[in-house]
């Protein structure tokens, strides 16, 4: 059982690390809407060129 | 089958050919406006906002070529100024768009928007309809922003947050993180003594469990100094006014059991509780959490409603015009106000005549005709002519800031009830306190050193946890509802106050009637056809400005108009197919008005015969007559700034008993405290400037969607589709939300009183009442949320 000794400590470590990076997210705004980015991933950013005219993928500055 | 459009979803009308391929598929469009957003879209390559949007979007309006002059405002430095956070040519602004309404608009807006050269970052944010954009304002204009977001149909406003916004942002930002400090350590916590609890590891040895009480120990101090600090302050708040609230409670037992366990662990012997601690802190800060989420958004949406436009004035010096702010004017100073401009300060005119829309001071949206000499006022409109005024006040005495003054002042006055639960709470908490002092002094003589743990349950197992929940989650629940309705609720606390209304007032342009002219008669002096006098009368008016001219919108004008020439108060005149026209009121005929014609306002004539006549009338609005039978039990008053004969005559067409004429703003307001003062609750329903100050004193107000900026920032319930039968929909939740508080107290309460003779007998350990606590508390919530259907 000793081993507890050892793996209990890191667990609090990674705990820490946990939070710590909780409050940077809060605090960079990444709560603020809880609504949209669940289904951001659904979005492809180019569409299948099945278009003749469609515009040509654009570098992204985004975020 | 009937076809819907494919961009807005409103049916197409019969005989239109409005089509483009979307998706590989041909679509049909209701308009050319829906159209040209549609090819806009995809066009730029982002149809996939059509393959995943889960709503449809809102009717685009038609192309209005003048958007861009319009936009072009917001390219002074002088505005920008105003707005705008700059670093170098890096810009930074805040939008408030309307249109969005699920995630695929704000992926759409982002796209759209970063193929444009000189976009730096845009962030849309879907739940509060915002986005933050930022450009190099050496390759970009803002309009050309603006009208980049108005082509794929959303419409964007810069604006500034309200103060107390940003606060109400740091909070909830504050509970975020000590939320989810107590739910990590929670976590952790409840690991390590669930093996204890059960003892689900054999047999634990002393040193191992003494060694879990130092990591318990170690892991809930964070979450009582930080998580729960707010239940701490709030205690100190409260007993300081010498009163107490649900945090003394709370306050008490936590920190007694963080003591004795703190205790217990230095002295390794009895029991400890941290898990029961850190569990009961993230339970409490979830309810706290949605209620001031609810708040958070309320006040988000309703900012964005305040279009934020500062008032330009043009200033002449010299006989040279530039533009000002209109704020940094000063007395003696000449403006120059044209035709369809805001009067930007008071004044009186020195050259010119004009009319004028005074529909901030009377509510009345009939043009005042106003010359030389006379005095205008800042936030009417000069509709025709232009002005040159002379500034007689400066802005912050206008009459409009004093309507202003008057609002917020009105505002601070209005009649706080508190909600059920607050009453409650403070017996609640009183008896709470007591029970668990007795509970304490009776264990004490019994066994002493049980004693403490017996009052720690006393207070845990009675914590006003479901107590708290069963207001804010009801609430809610009923305002979600209620948005997705098309109804906007500023202040969730004006629902429990909206089942007491008993007396109502209404406005009335504008708010029972549609507040323009639409055509109710045209009577016809000739044997031509009706059709073709009514045509005629389209084509001269679709060049005039004035609002009579709005009601022959809809005609289709087959003729070319030439010579076209406007009479200030007058009317207008034009020449088609070589015959000319007189369209105005009776002053401008040059013959008698026919017997027929005489119920008419407005006339046409030619070759010195008046040929038709058109009764122009301010139309009811179709929900206005459903909404007062649902009235008829209580006191339902007409209020008006407008002429006697006028709401008279409304009043008796809508059988409104009570009614009240040529009514100041002040006047109003002193309607409305007087049926307070009689024990009155007062519901008001108005829509203008001047019926800002009564929106913001009566107990629940509602305003319509097409509403000044004023009326919406006072008013608590904004009926976003102008719909005013949708008052009842909100009485129906009010009812039901109440029916749902009162079900919640009914068993949060119930079911303390159920425990707490388990818990005052010592039958109830604490971590047993954390348990039961939750369980209670989500009976609550689930019981809430079937508001949402």
């Amino acid at each position: 059982m000793s081993i507890i000794y050892v793996l209990i400590p890191i667990a609090i470590l990674l705990v820490c690390i946990a939070v710590f990076v909780f409050f940077w997210a809060v605090k960079s705004n990444q709560f603020d809407d809880l609504e949209r980015h669940g289904s951001s991933i659904l979005f492809d950013d180019d569409l299948p060129k099945h278009k003749q005219n469609s515009t040509p993928p654009t570098p992204e500055k985004h975020e | 089958m009937e076809i819907k459009c494919f961009h807005c979803g409103l049916a197409v009308p019969a005989g239109s050919h409005y089509q483009t391929k979307v998706l590989n598929k041909p679509q049909h469009f209701c308009c050319p406006g829906c159209l040209a957003v549609a090819e806009s879209i995809v066009e730029n390559g982002l149809e996939d906002y059509y393959h995943y949007r889960s709503e449809f979007a809102e009717k685009a309006s038609e192309n209005d070529e003048d958007l861009l002059e319009k936009l072009s405002v917001f390219d002074d430095d002088l505005i920008l100024s105003e707005f705008v956070g700059k670093n170098n040519s890096t810009h930074e602004i805040q939008l408030t768009i309307s249109g969005i309404n699920c995630a695929a608009c704000g992926w759409l807006i982002e796209k759209q928007l970063s193929k444009l050269k000189g976009i730096m970052q845009v962030a849309v944010n879907v739940s509060a309809r915002r986005a933050t954009v930022s450009w190099d304002s050496d390759l970009l204009q803002l309009s050309a922003i603006l009208k980049h977001i108005e082509n794929i149909g959303y419409h964007a406003k810069p604006f500034q947050p309200e103060q107390h916004e940003a606060s109400y942002k740091q909070e909830n930002q504050a509970f975020l993180k000590k939320l989810g400090l107590a739910g990590l350590m929670t976590m952790q916590v409840m690991m390590l003594n669930i093996g204890v609890f059960f003892d689900l590891f054999g047999h634990i040895d002393e040193q191992t469990k003494q060694y879990f009480n130092w990591v318990s120990l170690l892991l809930t101090t964070p979450v009582l100094l930080y998580s729960a600090s707010g239940f701490y302050s709030g205690a100190l708040r409260a007993l300081k006014a010498k009163s107490v609230n649900m945090d003394v409670p709370v306050s008490l037992a936590l920190s007694l059991t963080y003591l004795s366990s703190v205790l217990a662990t230095f002295q390794n012997t009895g029991q400890t509780y941290f898990e029961s601690l850190s569990m009961f802190v993230f339970l409490l800060l979830i309810s706290r959490y949605l209620e001031h989420g609810a708040r958070y958004k309320a006040s988000q949406l309703s900012a964005n409603m305040l279009e934020y436009m500062p008032t330009m004035a043009n200033l002449v010096e010299n006989k040279q015009v530039h533009p000002v702010l209109a704020k940094s004017l000063k007395l003696e100073q000449l403006v120059l106000v044209k035709a369809g401009d805001l009067v930007p300060i008071d004044g009186t005119i020195v050259e010119g005549q004009g009319q004028l829309d005074e529909a901030l001071l009377t509510g009345e949206f009939e043009l005042v005709s106003k010359t030389k000499g006379e005095k205008v006022y800042a936030g009417t409109v000069n509709q025709l002519g232009t002005l040159t005024i002379k500034v007689t006040s400066t802005l912050k005495h206008s009459v409009l800031n004093q309507i202003n003054q008057l609002q917020s002042q009105a505002l601070a006055n209005k009649p706080k009830i508190a909600g059920i639960a607050d009453r409650f709470s403070q017996y609640f908490v009183a008896v709470v306190l007591l029970t668990s002092a007795i509970t304490y002094l009776v264990w004490h003589q019994i066994s002493p050193e049980e004693a403490l743990w017996h009052m720690i349950a006393v207070l845990i197992a009675t914590c006003p946890c479901a107590l708290g929940l069963a207001t804010p989650s009801a609430l809610s629940c009923a305002v979600a509802h209620l948005n997705g309705k098309g109804i906007l609720l500023k202040r969730a606390d004006a629902l429990e106050q909206i089942s007491n209304v008993d007396w109502v007032a209404f406005d009335k342009t504008g708010t029972l009637t549609e507040g323009k002219f639409s055509l109710s008669q045209c009577v016809n002096n000739i044997d031509k056809r009706d059709e073709h006098w009514l045509q005629v009368a389209a084509c001269l008016e679709q060049y005039s400005e004035h609002p009579i001219a709005k009601a022959f919108e809809d005609i289709q004008c087959p003729y070319p108009v030439v010579n076209f020439s406007t009479v200030i108060g007058k009317g207008i005149q034009g020449t088609i197919n070589n015959i000319q026209y007189k369209l105005g009121s009776e002053l401008y005929m040059e013959q008698e008005i026919p017997k027929p014609l005489q119920i008419c306002n407005v006339f046409l004539q030619a070759n010195n015969r008046v040929l038709c006549g058109f009764a122009l009338a301010d139309k009811i609005r179709p929900s206005t007559t459903a909404i007062l039978e649902t009235f008829k039990d209580k006191k339902v008053t007409l209020i008006s700034g407008d002429a006697e004969p006028m709401v008279y005559a409304i009043a008796k067409q809508l059988h409104i008993p009570n009614w009240l004429s040529k009514h100041t703003p002040e006047q109003k307001l002193g309607v409305i405290k007087k049926a307070q003062k009689d024990g009155y609750t007062v519901l008001m329903v108005g829509d203008g400037i001047n019926d800002a100050p009564v929106l913001a004193q009566a107990n629940v107000s509602v305003t319509l969607g097409v509403s000044s900026d004023l009326a919406k920032s006072s008013a608590d319930v904004v009926l976003l589709d102008n719909s005013l039968d949708k008052i009842n929909v909100v009485f129906n939740i009010a009812k039901r939300c109440k029916n749902k508080i009162k079900q919640n107290i009914g068993w949060a309460i119930g079911y303390n009183i159920l425990v707490l003779p388990l818990a005052v007998s010592g039958v109830l350990t604490p971590w047993m009442a954390v348990i039961g606590m939750s369980l209670s508390s989500l009976i609550v919530v689930i019981n809430s949320i079937r508001l949402l259907k």
